[in-house]
């Protein structure tokens, strides 16, 4: 007899894009708005983007639901934190403490792809990447969900530095100023909704840096 | 009439945390000064008996890389305090990828010394018999704490313990202040140190 398969799987994927770049002093993390499921769009106006902490900010595609949940987790334990230790949690504080988080749920995971991006304890950018169970990695840029395949690339080229193995070590960081990157993200958003069905609406920018942060929007392709 | 020390007694308080707190008044002398590089610990090893091996008694014990603490009392007590706070510090690690906080590990230590311990078996039926010296670094800069068996904890630039605390406290008074360097406060801690063991006997 066949093994019966299930009807019915827990998860979904509500599509969308997400991307982070870290400069000298700032971070720029964007996403687009766009929430749907299979072939239709739930909504044009849904933000994946997520403030955890003063200078910590994550973006997670993937399945919306999970991601509300896991930014709902991250809020308590943040809030936890500040009390216990007086203090906010740094972004690499943040970022050990969602790994931890991800693998804890290692056999039933959170259906979460992430960025995290913000300023380390020097007020340098840091982004850090992950996948659905918590293995993750600091990086000078990321991109995660339906389009990073399509940004990925695109971002190497613009952004990759030399290998890390070679000497002297140099930073993961981009030298380009704020403004520039923010053009940058713009311009890949732009060519990932052409082709991507999944990505489009519109995009919403956060950029950290030592005044605070900022909130820009822009519109993409609605088909 | 219940005089466990669960239960408030008649005037109010909680005689065993006091008989706790009397009882350290009879332990070794441990001494703690800080200084803008570091933070100073020195302890009184009270070798009771020539047969006994002296680099064998442990009174100053390292919490992280970055936290030590010099006891008085019930050693034994104090043994399962520092295996809590390192276990509590390794877990911040762990969580956070960082370094704990002096403070945040003091409060760690006097959230145990508050329950008499912690689950349902290990707890004790009465406080922790000790004091501890807490002294470390961090991004607040160098610190020292001082805790007792209530749960309670001071920041102190200088404090004694134990049962040459009196004497010792008054002469830190007196010889202590904040610009003092590393050696200067080793000096000072272990000429007061000699100066209480040697009034006892």
């Amino acid at each position: 007899m066949p093994k019966e398969q299930a009807n019915w799987s827990p998860y979904d994927n509500n599509g969308g894009s997400c991307v982070a770049v870290a400069g000298a002093d700032y971070c720029v993390i964007a996403a687009d708005t766009r929430m749907s499921t299979g072939y239709n769009i739930l909504t044009r106006d849904y933000s994946k983007i997520c403030k955890l902490a003063d200078k910590c900010v994550m973006a997670s595609s993937g399945f919306q639901a999970d991601v509300k949940a896991l930014q709902k987790h991250l809020a308590a334990r943040h809030l936890i934190y500040q009390h216990q230790h007086n203090k906010q949690m740094s972004c690499p504080a943040m970022a050990q403490l969602l790994s931890n988080t991800l693998y804890y749920k290692r056999f039933f995971p959170y259906y979460s792809f992430n960025v995290l991006g913000g300023l380390d304890n020097e007020g340098k950018g840091c982004v850090f990447t992950y996948d659905a169970v918590g293995s993750y990695e600091k990086v000078g840029y990321s991109s995660q969900g339906s389009g990073s395949t399509l940004i990925m690339p695109f971002l190497d080229n613009q952004l990759k530095s030399p290998s890390p193995l070679l000497l002297p070590a140099r930073d993961a960081v981009t030298p380009l100023a704020e403004a520039e990157a923010i053009d940058l993200v713009k311009t890949v958003f732009a060519s990932a909704s052409e082709r991507d069905i999944y990505t489009g609406d519109k995009l919403e920018i956060v950029v950290i840096n030592a005044d605070g942060i900022r909130r820009e929007y822009m519109d993409l392709r609605k088909d | 009439m219940i005089v466990g020390s669960t239960h408030f007694h008649r005037k109010e308080r909680l005689f065993q945390v006091e008989y706790a707190i009397e009882a350290i008044k009879l332990g070794s002398t441990a001494i703690g000064l800080k200084t803008k590089d570091g933070v100073v610990l020195a302890v009184e090893k009270r070798i009771t008996s020539p047969l006994l091996e002296p680099s064998s008694v442990e009174k100053i014990m390292e919490i992280d890389e970055h936290i030590g603490c010099a006891m008085s009392g019930l050693i034994a007590d104090a043994r399962t305090l520092v295996e809590h706070a390192r276990v509590e510090t390794q877990n911040h690690r762990f969580s956070y990828g960082e370094p704990m906080t002096v403070e945040s590990t003091t409060q760690a230590l006097c959230d145990l010394a508050l329950r008499f311990g912690e689950g349902d078996e290990e707890s004790m039926s009465r406080p922790f018999g000790v004091s501890l010296l807490i002294a470390g670094h961090d991004e607040n800069g160098t610190s020292l704490y001082y805790t007792d068996p209530s749960g309670t904890f001071w920041q102190c630039n200088a404090k004694a313990i134990g049962s040459g605390s009196e004497g010792a406290d008054s002469s830190l008074q007196e010889q202590y202040n904040k610009d003092l360097t590393l050696q200067e406060a080793e000096t000072i801690a272990l000429s007061i140190l000699k100066q209480v063991m040697e009034e006892k006997r």
